[in-house]
């Protein structure tokens, strides 16, 4: 990896150079969180009325483990929780798949491989990066695992190149946090 | 004993039909979420200042859990769902139940 993280510059502006390879990782990695969250659709269940409006019929958590952790429980009720899920998940799919949609066109727009925020932006960026990153946690099972285990992967572990980018995001989202915070 | 009892039933009554009857909204720890992003979200979020937003990410951090926000139950499911579109890990139930 080579980038050097984000930068600030001036009042509203937030620079990082990104290599052809880093950027291929994020444009990769914000289409499978766009694609993750697609709407569930359960054929011939849906009110298409009630759709409309962002109410579904589904109110159970998703199966997947992964989407569980993007999209949780509300309540620690399991009653009032489905019922808020069932007015408010897919506005939750929606403003996750904006953020990550965003940052997809930052980088696309970016051929020559500098991506310059203005705060939105990097707003959209932190929660983006931040659900690959719970992504990426799920299937590193770091609830289970401590850092030094994680550490300790055998280079020829399919989990360790997992595990350097889960770390570079960190990094990333941390360079960019502090540039932010630099300005209060 | 009687005047005692009669105020507590009256205080139960209040409570179940007052609009504002307080809720909290809780945020639990995550081993992924960066402790610098908690406090970066909370300030965002709530424009709390640096030093309020850190020190309520360390109180997640250390004992596993805190109340972020207090309000009524609408407010607290506006606050549950913004947390959640930044990956926060959080609840919300009445205050006045064990957390």
């Amino acid at each position: 990896m080579k980038s050097e993280g984000f930068k600030r510059h001036g009042s509203n502006s937030y620079v990082a150079e990104f290599a052809a390879n880093e950027r291929e990782i994020l444009i990769n990695l914000t289409e499978q969180i766009i694609e993750l969250l697609a709407e569930r659709i359960d054929h011939g269940q849906e009110d298409p009325l009630a759709a409309m409006v962002g109410i579904t019929s589904h109110d159970s958590p998703p199966e997947d483990e992964v989407l569980h952790r993007l999209l949780p429980n509300a309540y620690q009720d399991g009653v009032d929780s489905a019922e808020f899920r069932r007015y408010t998940e897919s506005t939750l799919r929606s403003k996750k798949q904006a953020h990550a949609m965003a940052m997809r066109m930052y980088l696309k727009s970016a051929e020559d491989g500098t991506v310059d925020l203005e705060h939105d932006g990097a707003n959209a960026w932190l929660g983006a990066i931040n659900d690959m990153r719970l992504a990426l946690g799920v299937r590193l099972n770091v609830q289970e695992r401590t850092q030094d285990e994680l550490e300790l992967l055998a280079p020829d572990d399919p989990m360790r190149g997992v595990y350097v980018v889960y770390g570079w995001l960190g990094w990333l989202q941390e360079g960019l946090i502090e540039a932010l915070m630099d300005e209060n | 004993m009687m005047v005692k009892t009669d105020t507590r039933i009256e205080e139960q009554i209040r409570e179940i039909f007052s609009n504002d009857a307080p809720w909290v909204t809780i945020i639990w720890d995550d081993p992924v979420n960066l402790m610098t992003y908690v406090t970066y979200v909370l300030m965002e979020l709530f424009s709390y200042p640096k030093a309020k937003a850190q020190e309520l990410m360390m109180k997640v951090h250390t004992e596993g859990k805190a109340v972020v926000s207090t309000g009524s139950r609408e407010e607290m499911e506006h606050d549950v769902a913004r947390l959640h579109e930044y990956g926060l890990w959080a609840t919300l139930q009445r205050g006045d139940q064990e957390i």
